[in-house]
């Protein structure tokens, strides 16, 4: 990041994903924070900001509620709405050069699986409309979305299969992961449709837990317990409009999110030596490689299908497994994983002389943000 | 029988006024009186150029097929006797874009996908219940259907 305040995160914290009965989710949260903070050589006492991610389905995850938890009343305090991983991460960078804070603890925790939330209803304007429709969760408008890349590029199930594959190779190196039972092509092709042409290996599974982050001045990281990974830049945009446009569902705006990440940063695609795509869908992951500029439009699958994104291949994507195996964290574990392994920690599945990370998010058809982080200073 | 899926809330302020034409067979969205754009879904304003949004006006009840999908599992639990089911993104003339799902060219679910992108549907209705009308889309390909001509209105 250019200026005389560059931001690094200093620690990472993740909790056991998958079933936590009886926890609640602001618990989960203080859990991560502790195992972030740990990870960083610090405590409670350290942090004077904090930043939260609000549950989609209720009204838990807030700054105040998880602040009186902490017991700890920080300088700074904040909640995001939807707070993908590096939304918040981008929240809290900004706090720290405008000196609002200097070391902030991020967290989310849910319990979204043992509360058996809802995530049927499409989520914002119009969700009625789509209901009576029978268009609901996710998968409807992600398999639209695919359909029509089918149409225009001739795109095939087996290409977009490749993501979930890949995903659950890496997964297979990670202990955090819930799903890690091998998955095939052959499995995948002849698993049944959910919402054709989309089958369940393409939808995030629906799990607890927890993850944080300590983020703070890259000079005070320096001076903490482990290697700073920097925060070398940032781009966010929203497409809140969308009501004319059929071909919203295919997201080109991140095309122009990309774009100013780019130009802005002085990075290129092929600086990026480990990519993380924010996956609520495999379909997320296909829009992104090409939109980002991994692959040329209509191109994306022919690029899983080359094994690229798996272990060994050019372009690793997604190396925790991603929400399609891991965990669904809201793109959190996959900001967590992308330290762990810029800093090399990430055993088995390690990327070898990685410097340079992308990590990339979406909240449906509304809003984009992407980050790269580096260890390079 | 009892409709398998989620009804709207047809006294809902915003959106009551597209349910009691549909109860009439007739589609209709709102209409900036300030500007002329068409907007979907209902909104208090309009996108456009921001004049509170008052006038509903009729559609032409034809669209293009951008994309559509089949619900082979229910992804609600409201859906389980409905599924499969096919639904679609759908181009309307009028400059705007509606979910919608589609029937066959006889009025059935279409479960098989008998319908194709870039294919004319035609907007039709269903009765619910007693209180409420949805709207569902046609498919408009058997030879001689008179909606094919409409096309290119």
């Amino acid at each position: 990041m250019s200026g005389s305040r560059g931001v690094a995160i200093a620690g990472v914290g993740a909790t056991a994903q998958g079933e936590l009965p009886g926890r609640s989710a602001n618990g989960i949260a203080v859990e991560a924070i502790e195992l972030a903070l740990a990870d960083a050589g610090l405590t409670k006492h350290d942090v004077d900001g904090l930043i939260t991610c609000r549950n989609l389905q209720a009204h838990v995850g807030i700054d105040e509620q998880i602040g009186e938890l902490l017991g700890v009343s920080p300088r700074y305090g904040a909640t995001l709405d939807y707070g993908t991983g590096n939304f918040s991460l981008h929240l809290a960078a900004m706090a720290i050069r405008s000196g609002l804070a200097e070391t902030i603890v991020l967290a989310y925790g849910t319990n979204q699986r043992s509360a058996k939330a809802d995530f049927g209803i499409a989520v914002g304007g119009g969700a009625e409309m789509a209901a009576a429709n029978g268009v609901v969760h996710v998968a409807g408008r992600a398999a639209l979305a695919f359909r029509r890349h089918q149409f225009q590029y001739g795109t095939t199930e087996e290409q977009l299969g490749w993501v979930s594959v890949a995903q659950r190779e890496w997964a297979q190196r990670n202990p955090l992961a819930i799903f890690r039972k091998p998955l095939t092509i052959e499995d995948y092709l002849a698993s049944e449709p959910f919402v054709a042409p989309l089958r369940r290996a393409d939808l995030t599974m629906i799990s607890d837990g927890g993850a944080a982050m300590v983020v703070t001045t890259a000079e005070r990281a320096r001076d903490l317990a482990k290697r700073p990974v920097n925060v070398a830049a940032m781009a966010q945009r929203t497409a809140f409009r969308a009501d004319h446009d059929a071909e919203s569902l295919s997201r080109p705006w991140l095309g122009k999110l990309a774009e100013e990440l780019w130009s802005k940063s002085g990075y290129r695609p092929e600086d990026v030596g480990a990519l993380y795509i924010q996956d609520a869908t495999s379909v997320w992951v296909l829009q992104m490689l090409e939109w980002y500029g991994f692959a040329p439009l209509g191109q994306g699958g022919e690029l899983l299908a080359s094994g690229a994104t798996r272990p060994g291949g050019s372009l690793p994507v997604n190396t925790n497994g991603g929400q399609l195996s891991e965990a669904y964290m809201w793109g959190w574990l996959h900001l967590v994983e992308a330290v762990r392994q810029l800093r090399g920690e990430a055993g088995e599945r390690q990327v070898p002389g990685l410097e340079v990370a992308l990590d990339v998010s979406s909240h449906d058809f509304l809003k984009g943000a992407a980050s790269i982080l580096t260890t390079r200073s | 029988m009892t409709y398998p899926g989620i009804l709207p809330d047809t006294d809902d302020a915003l959106t009551a006024p597209f349910w009691a034409a549909a109860r009439e067979h007739r589609l209709v969205a709102q209409r900036c009186s300030r500007c002329g754009a068409y907007c979907w879904t209902p909104s208090e304003v309009c996108p456009e150029c921001l004049a509170p949004l008052a006038e509903w006006a009729p559609l032409s009840g034809r669209a293009t097929v951008w994309s559509l999908a089949v619900y082979r599992r229910a992804m609600h639990p409201a859906f389980e006797d409905a599924v499969p089911y096919t639904v679609a993104m759908l181009e309307l003339p009028e400059g705007i874009r509606m979910l919608g799902m589609i029937l066959t060219s006889t009025g059935d679910a279409d479960r098989d996908g008998e319908v194709r992108i870039g294919d004319e549907v035609r907007a039709d209705f269903l009765e619910a219940d007693d209180d409420v009308t949805l709207v569902r889309w046609r498919a408009a390909r058997a030879a001689g259907d008179d909606y094919s001509e409409a096309k290119h209105d």
